[in-house]
């Protein structure tokens, strides 16, 4: 439009002086000035046919941006007006582009960058239709690398980056109005032949610079461009032929791509030279770390190489024997530089994840031996160099990072028992399990906090409470150190035992030593801790490690005592004196070796009684009142080991093992005494963890958390029962008094949990009344006579009726915690009571956001553990109580503005809690076990086959209710990232849901929504597929009403369109 | 009260001022030691933040704080009159200054129920 009103060089004149405006400082021009300069450069890039006059600006203009502006306004141009165009005519402005660029050295980046990309994106756009072809660029661009000209070879790589990116993936292409699916198929046809093309262009420059013996400078930074260039080839994530069109989007975005080309790569890839020509080019360069990256990097990605290319096993195992023939000679005898450390570990890492056992052992064996060795060596060395790191307290952690994927290629190389025999990898487990240990010990044994030269360094800093602790931060390092401890139980087992039985005896007489001191006088208060602390840490270590040896980390199943523990036990259970075994066992307070015959002990229970000796000192020094001496870590760390410990070992089923070790089943099998007397120990730990360290709220939540492990299973809790303790404990909880009420809510809440479930162990009639009479009434009771005082409404915030509330009501979420299927019914009908009183609270409290918020959580929970195995009357109940929750709280809340300053997230913690809610009730939907259970039977007769009200009903319902405490803009929010926006599949089925519930509640501005998409296309063909589209979609639901069928069948229709639609709305 | 036993938008003493705790944290000094607690109050009265560090056994004053609602009946030269639950009226007490006052005012004049 502006470029037929004006001629040419008016046009320059306006495009230079608003891009003199645009690069002008703030101060200088105002807003509206601004505006109106990128005004101009928008219609510009809009007007028709915009060539001829570009090209003008090209080759007059000196205004760098304009330059830019010209370059894009083609691009846009181009693809526009490309049916209109002839091939004739865009060929020459291709041509025209490239010669410009050639002829003009000193163009700024940007605009040599932007000019490429038009090129790059008209043989994108002509690749489709076959109107461009590639083989003559590649044919200008292989004349400009053999130049011999650094700048021109820069500019052939420059071009070559182009292209790949632009056909490279979704993300990178620009944005040229173009769909999905015509990008997929531009990248299909591309990486079979031009992007092979490429390659080999770009391993020819490195064949050719690697033979040169010195590089100047300039060179040197050739050399490195087509380096990255060959990095960015073998990192090409290719498309699979018949990946369905809206998977695109998500396995585009997938990360950590693997090499795994089509079958046309084989001779390329497949050649050996190839793969020799990358390790020659890293040797050459290792010492330049940013040029190692990329080495190691494409190293890494042919390290991965998998799919069709290989035609049969043979060929996968020559190649794999000649890649680590290659990688030996690359790094044996070399330092490896500190660069290097990552990209080594990738390469073997892939190694060892990509290629299958099969054809790992179908290499040479010495060759395999050597792999081994090679990595054996590496971990351990990377081990140490870590240490070092964290004591130096480095911010790039290099050798961390290396070393978390060694351990983990351990990890994953000796799971396998089928293809490796028995002891394999026993010498080399036992090699990477002691230098794990020495680097977490301190000295003499070991080496932690010592820097290279053998200096102790040692800090004390501030940790916070984010702070993760230990066994989370490293649980993947400690899960392949475990594994390893295990596959070499022989060595390891004994080891930590005498590491940890020394260092119970250390830590004993330096508590004494405190004692006498603090005795001798009592004011001096300045001992020197550090003694105590490295005891401390090594302790720390020990445990962690001993834990994740024994006994694995399982969510929701029985874990099994690990088989080469079992085996390790079995095999020596003839060499072993039960009764010295039972001793040891049971005696926490005496030294080991001070019982005779100590040494024909089963070394697993030793290896537990030695924990239970570092925990018997711990319960001695609080007894002399040393508990500000002792370690909080380290008690969250017995307590976690023994819970870890008892889930897997205590009580054990029997039928889930073929074999059984006899010390094991005397220890601590059903019906011993053993079992008897450490299920007593465990609950005296408990108890006196969470009246001593009520402050320290980590280790009391751990300390509950081992108190659940106790009950959780019937077989357990049938003998807690059966202590004293437990009762009193019970009692004492219920009293709500110190030291009980002193811990945070989260243990108390944990606490309830245990309580409950300990309720359904196996107890005469009259022993269960008694128990509920004192864990379970006791709440009622205390509840009831405060909210049915009669001034209760004025006094409701009173603090101490406050806190009482508080307490009941985190006391219910732990109730509802402890639901399991055999205790549902009880449970249930104690909550509805409960649940009825709570929203009359709703109303009392309703300006005290945080009892509020308390009250809708217990609904949360109860719906979470409990939705799933209400049949339909009970179901309606809960949905009752739910509504009228959403109903009291929707109407105190309708126009409420919320003006805390405090977090966002915190200011709409209610409306969080009530969405978690609908989502309980809605799982109804998908995990019901109603049916097919009789937990409610006799308490429920006659099951109706089909409901009347479904939990979708009851949600849609809810949502209803407090939508409008959110804004209607949701259903536009809710449109455009289903229908406008790339999206991962994942979240279709929820979008689509909310998006159907939206559609209900206001089916007007859905129609105009559609209207508005559908009038904004242009092309009759894309409207006439939209529209159809839109049609089908609610044809199945019309009119759109909230009813599970209809929902459904939407949800159905929606998939259909996505994938009809999906990619043709989804414009890039 | 213990230290630890002490809750986010409860009440506690701190430099000697009764305050809500809007902020509470913990953390320690080397991974062996024990935990502090780090409380951030406002002044219930001057709405002026205090802060505090203290182990977590440490036993802390609680302040008895009462809260009563009152029917604001009407304004009269900058003092409130205010219907107690009793059914009597309370004019002792000042309007606010500042926001709240404001707000109050505001809400008065315009015929809102103000409690």
């Amino acid at each position: 439009m502006m470029a037929a009103a004006l001629g040419p060089p008016e046009v320059i004149a306006q495009l230079e002086n608003a891009a003199k405006v645009l690069m002008a400082p703030p101060s200088m021009v105002n807003n509206e000035q601004r505006q109106h300069a990128e005004h101009i450069f928008l219609s510009f890039r809009k007007s028709k046919s915009p060539f001829a006059v570009c090209k003008h600006i090209l080759e007059t203009s000196k205004v760098d941006y304009v330059l830019f502006q010209a370059a894009t306004a083609i691009m846009e141009a181009v693809v526009r007006e490309w049916i209109l165009l002839e091939k004739g005519s865009i060929e020459s402005l291709r041509t025209f582009l490239l010669t410009y660029v050639l002829q003009r050295p000193n163009l700024q980046k940007y605009v040599r960058e932007q000019i490429l990309l038009a090129v790059a994106v008209i043989v994108k756009r002509g690749s489709l239709d076959k109107s461009i072809d590639c083989k003559s660029i590649f044919h200008e661009v292989s004349q400009l690398i053999s130049s011999g000209n650094p700048t021109v070879q820069t500019l052939a790589c420059s071009i070559l980056t182009a292209l790949l990116s632009e056909f490279s993936s979704s993300s990178k292409t620009s944005n040229i109005g173009l769909s999905m699916e015509f990008h997929g198929n531009c990248k299909r046809v591309f990486q079979e032949e031009d992007l092979r093309q490429i390659f080999m262009l770009t391993v020819e420059v490195l064949q050719e610079f690697s033979r040169r013996e010195n590089l100047n400078a300039q060179m040197s930074s050739v050399f490195q461009r087509y380096l990255a260039l060959a990095n960015q080839v073998l990192s090409w994530n290719f498309l699979p032929p018949n990946l369905g069109r809206h998977y695109i989007a998500m396995f585009e975005s997938s990360q950590n791509v693997l090499l795994k080309p089509t079958e046309s790569w084989r001779e390329t890839l497949l050649d050996s030279r190839v793969m020799e020509l990358f390790f020659t080019v890293h040797r050459k360069i290792r010492e330049d770390s940013d040029m190692a990256q990329d080495s190691l990097q494409c190293l890494a990605q042919l390290a991965s190489l998998h799919g069709p290319i290989f035609p049969d096993e043979g060929s996968q195992v020559d190649y794999l024997a000649h890649f680590i023939e290659g990688l030996l000679n690359t790094i044996n005898g070399i330092e490896i530089e500190d660069s290097e450390a990552v990209g080594i570990s990738s390469i073997i890492s892939n190694l060892i994840t990509v290629f299958p056992r099969n054809v790992l052992t179908a290499i040479p064996s010495e060759l395999f031996s050597s792999f081994v060795n090679c990595l054996t060596h590496l971990t351990c060395s990377f081990g140490r160099s870590a240490a070092l790191e964290e004591v130096l307290d480095k911010d790039d952690m290099v050798y961390m990072e290396a070393y978390d994927k060694l351990l983990e290629s351990w990890l994953t190389l000796v799971q396998d028992d089928k293809h490796f025999h028995k002891g394999f990898f026993t010498q080399h487990a036992v090699q990477v399990f002691n230098s794990y240990i020495q680097c977490h010990l301190a000295a003499p044994d070991g080496t932690r906090n010592l820097t290279a030269n053998g200096v102790a360094s040692r800090e004390e800093e501030e940790i916070s409470e984010l702070q993760e602790d230990d066994r989370d931060q490293f649980s993947d390092q400690l899960a392949s150190v475990g594994m390893l401890g295990r596959i070499a139980a022989e060595h390891c087992i004994p080891l930590l035992t005498s590491l940890l039985e020394e260092r119970v005896t250390r830590l004993h007489g330096q508590l004494q030593r405190h004692q006498q001191q603090l005795l001798a006088s009592p004011g001096s208060s300045t001992v020197d801790n550090k003694m105590l602390d490295d005891l401390y840490e090594d302790i720390h270590w020990l445990i962690l490690v001993t834990g994740y040896l024994l006994a694995d980390d399982t969510q929701g199943e029985t874990p099994l005592i690990p088989p080469e523990i079992m085996e390790y036990s079995i095999k020596h259970s003839s060499e072993v004196d039960i009764n010295t075994t039972l001793q040891i066992l049971g005696s926490p307070g005496e030294k080991a070796s001070s019982i005779p015959g100590y040494n024909r002990t089963d070394s697993v229970i030793r290896l537990l009684s030695a924990i239970l000796r570092v925990s018997e000192v711990e319960s001695r020094a609080i007894r002399a009142d040393l508990t500000h001496l002792l370690s909080p870590q380290m008690g969250k760390d017995i307590v976690w080991f023994l819970k870890r410990w008892a889930k897997t070992y205590l009580l054990v089923d029997e039928k889930l093992y073929d074999q059984i070790s006899l010390p094991f089943s005397t220890a601590f099998g059903a019906d011993t005494e053993g079992s008897q007397w450490i299920i007593g120990y465990l609950l005296q730990k408990v108890i006196s963890n969470l009246s001593v360290w009520s402050s320290e709220q980590d280790l009391a939540n751990d300390t509950v958390q081992l108190l659940v492990t106790l009950v959780e299973r019937r077989e357990r809790a049938n003998l807690v029962i059966q202590c004293e303790n437990w009762w009193n404990l019970a009692k004492q909880f219920a009293s709500r008094s110190p030291p009980l009420n002193f811990l945070s809510s989260p243990v108390q809440r944990t606490l309830m949990k245990a309580l409950v479930l300990g309720g359904f162990a196996h107890m005469d009639t009259e022993t269960k009344q008694q128990y509920w009479t004192e864990v379970l009434q006791p709440l009622q009771q205390r509840f009831l006579r405060v909210i049915n005082q009669e001034n209760f409404q004025q006094m409701c915030q009173q603090e101490e009726v406050k806190q009482e509330i508080t307490a009941t009501l985190e006391a219910l979420c732990g109730i509802a915690e402890a639901t399991q299927i055999d205790n549902v019914a009880i449970l249930f009908n104690f909550l509805m009571d409960f649940l009825t009183n709570c929203i009359g609270l709703m109303e009392v409290y309703k300006n005290t956001p945080e009892t509020v918020n308390l009250i809708i959580e217990v609904f949360v929970e109860v719906a979470h553990k409990q939705i799933c195995y209400l049949g339909e009357s009970k179901a309606m109940n809960l949905y009752e109580a739910c509504l009228t929750l959403l109903q009291v709280y929707s109407k105190n809340n309708l126009g409420r503005q919320r003006i805390d300053v405090t977090a966002e997230e915190e200011q709409y913690q209610d409306l969080l809690l009530i969405m978690e809610l609908l989502t309980n009730l809605l799982s109804k939907e998908f995990i019901d076990f109603s049916d097919t259970d009789e937990v409610f039977r006799g308490h429920e007769p006659g099951q109706a086959a089909n409901r009347s009200v479904s939990a979708a009903d009851v949600v849609l319902y809810g949502v209803n209710l407090i939508l409008p405490l959110m804004s209607q803009d949701l259903l536009k929010l809710v449109f455009d990232m289903l229908v406008l926006q790339k999206h991962n599949t994942e979240m279709t089925t929820a979008a689509g849901e909310a998006f159907y519930t939206l559609v209900c509640l206001h089916q007007a501005e859905y129609s105009e929504l559609v209207e508005t998409l559908l009038s904004s296309q242009q092309d009759p063909v894309i409207y006439q597929r939209l529209a159809d589209a839109f049609n089908k979609l609610t044809a199945s639901s019309t009119p759109p009403t909230l009813d599970r069928k209809q929902k459904m069948a939407f949800l159905k229709s929606l998939e259909e369109f996505m994938a009809n639609v999906g990619g043709l709305l989804c414009v890039k | 009260m213990q230290c630890s036993a002490l809750r986010k938008n409860g009440f506690v003493v701190l430099k000697g001022r009764p305050c809500k705790i809007v902020e509470m944290s913990t953390s320690k000094t080397g991974k062996h030691g024990h935990a502090k607690v780090h409380l951030v109050g406002i002044d219930i009265f001057t709405g002026k933040k205090y802060e505090d560090i203290c182990p977590s056994t440490h036993n802390m004053d609680v302040p008895n704080i009462k809260r009563n609602d009152y029917q604001l009946i009407c304004i009269q030269d900058g003092y409130l009159s205010l219907l107690t639950e009793t059914g009597e009226v309370r004019e002792d007490l000042k309007l606010p200054e500042g926001e709240l006052g404001k707000e109050i005012e505001g809400k008065y004049n315009a015929g809102e129920d103000v409690q």
